[in-house]
């Protein structure tokens, strides 16, 4: 009983923790402007993610080191730091980015600008990471994610031509008046915004602070293979209620209240609230995330202390990384640059850096050195292989339509 | 430890330290060597951990400026990057466990520095999270 328990708190928690603000910049931004023409990049996108934070919390749980501890063991001193590097510029703007987006959340709920809150949401995230359990603050965070199904209740009280949506997702096509490239930028921030790498930096640090052991494996699997799918319909139905309400219109949202504009028209004030709460949910719950990846990632790759399950006075160095980060990225929202922009860039530079997190995740998941008799199955191997040679085609492109779309407009 | 042959690159190298009470103290940076006096293979006498063994790794113009800084923390004393000793490893795994207490390792200074210095001054610091 207490094992099923923990097994459906787990799914419940991946669900909600599943998306976060540059799940809804891109799912809604790619809606207004393409349709479901791009829901494609959002399944590969999952099939992708589950295969690697699989294969990540397995291998932390069996050999208790951390994603960031084998980049630096695997790749040596001198690349792992050109990876550490990149990895932590991506996961800081990301976390800029979730911190401007709890700020606007609590804008569209108060009408207060969401500069004043900017120091206030800093604050809390940082007294959280501070003084919360591991286990408390990623349930928490997770089950009020879950208020984020209030998109796909919309999508249902609607009642859409669901046989109309469903043909625009699988016969995708790019739109009358849209540019190639653009259609594949967008396609490259829909799979950063799914696969970003924190989310193994913090999923495999994760398996370490709860002390998993063997027998947590199978709970392993089943958060991964049903938690995170179940998540993508949550970023999916933010992108059909998109298509419907936003593309007809020729409204391209620039602010988290047009991202609101489809339930609020079906579900009115009360959907509107519950949206907001998961707004706010899912972006604070990513900024804890990203704030504690930061420091994951600096401590696993020069070997100090880390993590919640000892005193911060034990790992002094992981908490002065998490308070510096989470200092500098309020900082930079409050330079007024917009936290959507922030967003959109962090998406795509994660896309571009995906096979620096997940090519070192798949060598050491096939190691007996490591994993004893828990290593990869044929199948994975042969899919986290063509995944690796996807990841490193985005890899290449990125930079290049990035350039020759202007950034997407 | 005495005794066993490795392939110090990839089973030592860039490993994690894992102190007598579980607690992370650093990782294997780089490795002193002695030739014995009879000949044969190099033998491992110590493991260097910190910036100032990392530096020497990385190189370059990034590795100097890295060792310049990590002379002025002084982790290790006069100026030479911190030491453990090979004679306080137990065992070598996925990390590499130390028969001490990281307490005691002057790979430690770095960290018990910023403790002292600033983390222990924050509200809370000592006690566990709730």
């Amino acid at each position: 009983m207490k094992r099923l328990f923990a097994v459906a708190l787990g799914i419940l928690t991946a669900i909600g923790g599943f998306v976060d603000i540059g799940d809804i910049v891109a799912n809604t931004e790619t809606g207004a402007r393409f349709g479901m023409s791009l829901a494609w990049v959002v399944v590969v996108g999952v099939v992708g993610i589950c295969l690697f934070a699989e294969m990540a919390g397995r291998v932390a749980t069996v050999s208790k080191r951390a994603t960031f501890d084998l980049v630096r063991e695997r790749l040596g001193a001198r690349v792992a730091l050109v990876n550490l590097v990149a990895s932590l510029f991506i996961t800081f703007l990301t976390l800029a980015a979730e911190i401007g987006g709890v700020a606007l959340a609590i804008e569209l709920a108060t009408s207060v600008n969401y500069l004043l809150w900017v120091p206030i949401v800093a604050f809390c995230v940082w007294l959280v990471i501070w003084r919360v359990k591991f286990d408390l603050m990623e349930n928490v965070f997770g089950l009020l994610g879950l208020a984020l199904v209030v998109t796909a209740v919309a999508l249902w009280r609607l009642d859409p031509d669901w046989g109309g949506l469903l043909h625009g997702a699988t016969h995708p096509a790019v739109p009358q008046g849209e540019g190639h490239p653009s259609w594949w930028y967008f396609a490259i921030a829909l799979l950063g915004a799914a696969m970003t790498p924190y989310e193994v930096f913090f999923f495999s640090s994760g398996a370490v602070e709860e002390g998993w052991s063997r027998a947590d494996l199978v709970t392993n699997r089943l958060n991964v293979y049903i938690g995170f799918p179940l998540g993508g319909l949550l970023s999916l139905s933010l992108m059909a209620g998109a298509t419907l309400f936003l593309e007809p219109r020729g409204i391209q949202p620039g602010h988290l209240s047009q991202v609101a504009l489809p339930t609020a028209l079906t579900l009115g004030k009360l959907g509107l609230a519950v949206l907001l709460v998961g707004f706010f949910a899912a972006t604070f719950g990513a900024a804890l995330e990203t704030g504690l990846s930061c420091g994951y990632t600096i401590a696993q790759y020069f070997g100090f202390q880390w993590g919640k399950f000892v005193r911060p006075a034990d790992a002094p160095r992981f908490h002065l990384v998490a308070l510096v980060s989470i200092v500098l990225g309020a900082g930079l929202v409050l330079t007024t640059l917009d936290p959507i922009t922030v967003t959109e860039y962090s998406i795509v530079l994660s896309a571009a850096a995906l096979p620096l997190t997940y090519f070192p995740i798949l060598v050491v998941a096939n190691d007996p050195d490591y994993m004893g008799d828990k290593v990869n199955s044929r199948f994975s191997n042969a899919l986290g292989s063509v995944y690796l040679l996807l990841l490193l085609v985005v890899a290449v492109a990125t930079i290049p339509l990035m350039v020759l779309t202007k950034a997407g407009s | 430890m005495a005794g066993r042959v490795l392939e110090a690159g990839l089973q030592l190298l860039d490993r994690q330290l894992v102190d007598r009470d579980g607690r992370l103290a650093g990782k294997v940076d780089d490795l002193e060597l002695e030739l014995p006096e009879g000949g044969g293979p190099p033998v491992v006498t110590a493991i260097l951990a910190g910036p100032g063994a990392l530096a020497r790794r990385i190189g370059g113009r990034l590795g100097a400026g890295l060792e310049a800084l990590a002379s002025r923390l002084r982790e290790g004393d006069d100026g030479r990057p911190a030491r453990v000793s090979f004679a306080v490893v137990k065992r070598i795994g996925s990390a590499v466990e130390l028969s001490v207490p990281r307490a005691e390792l002057e790979t430690n200074r770095l960290e018990a520095w910023t403790r002292d210095h600033l983390i222990a001054h924050l509200p809370g610091a000592g006690d566990a999270p709730e």
